[in-house]
């Protein structure tokens, strides 16, 4: 299944758009803690979006692309923005950085998600949650 | 989210109800600054979620209390937020008690 979703860069739509991303993958009926997983990676990957990449000009929308099957949830995350250089954001956990206010969204996605690609432009992200492990488990 | 504050053994507790994300961690912020304590516990264990954006306004908080000499502990954090907490090594800079009681017990 797939569906699209699009939102203006208001940092107040964020728990909204994850409710609405959260509400169609309802009928995989994934445990509570993939799904707290998938949450907080979207949220973070949006706010980043609209913060960083669109500058919170609220004209400038947000899109969400997501598909999901019996095997994975990737979502993808565009916004309009100039990109960034991926390889040039800190390592959150290393000395000093610890204490610093930011930085640790794209950490928790990277330790959280199974596979995460951004584009050359550094302007989209696509993250991949694999579901067989999660599965097995149940 | 909801944060009640109250005074126990010394210590300046704040017990959070609710979420610690980009819309409500401004709040728990400004309760936090309104009440400035050398000894600090946030009781988490009404905290179901938490983001990156909490977790930011917690290591201020800690900052601000350690220059001016103080402590501040965490306390009653679930599983889930618990590891957020050890994916970006924030465990390591905080003092983390199971229970507000043991909190309370070590920072006094």
């Amino acid at each position: 299944m797939k569906k699209n979703f699009s939102v203006t860069s208001d940092l107040s739509l964020v728990s909204r758009t994850s409710a609405d991303v959260l509400a169609f993958l309802g009928p995989l009926k994934l445990p509570e803690a993939l799904l707290f997983d998938l949450r907080l990676c979207l949220e973070e990957a949006l706010i980043n979006a609209m913060k960083h990449g669109n500058g919170l000009q609220k004209e400038l929308p947000v899109d969400v692309s997501v598909e999901a099957d019996e095997e994975a949830v990737t979502i993808q995350i565009d916004d309009r923005g100039k990109g960034f250089e991926v390889g040039k954001v800190a390592d959150c956990t290393q000395g000093g950085n610890l204490l610093r206010g930011g930085g640790r969204g794209v950490h928790l996605i990277r330790q959280l998600m199974d596979e995460v690609k951004f584009n050359a432009k550094g302007n989209s992200i696509r993250m991949t949650k694999g579901l067989k492990k999660t599965r097995a488990k149940r | 989210m909801e944060v009640k504050s109250f005074q126990q053994d010394g210590i300046m507790v704040f017990q959070v109800n609710g979420e610690i994300n980009i819309s409500t961690s401004p709040d728990l912020k400004k309760q936090f600054e309104k009440q400035p304590s050398k000894k600090v516990l946030v009781n988490l264990e009404n905290v179901g979620y938490i983001d990156s954006s909490g977790l930011a306004t917690l290591v201020e908080m800690l900052k601000k209390t350690r220059a001016q000499g103080g402590s501040l502990g965490l306390s009653g954090m679930s599983n889930k937020v618990r590891s957020l907490f050890e994916i970006t090594k924030l465990d390591k800079l905080f003092s983390i008690y199971a229970s507000q009681q043991d909190a309370v017990s070590s920072l006094k």
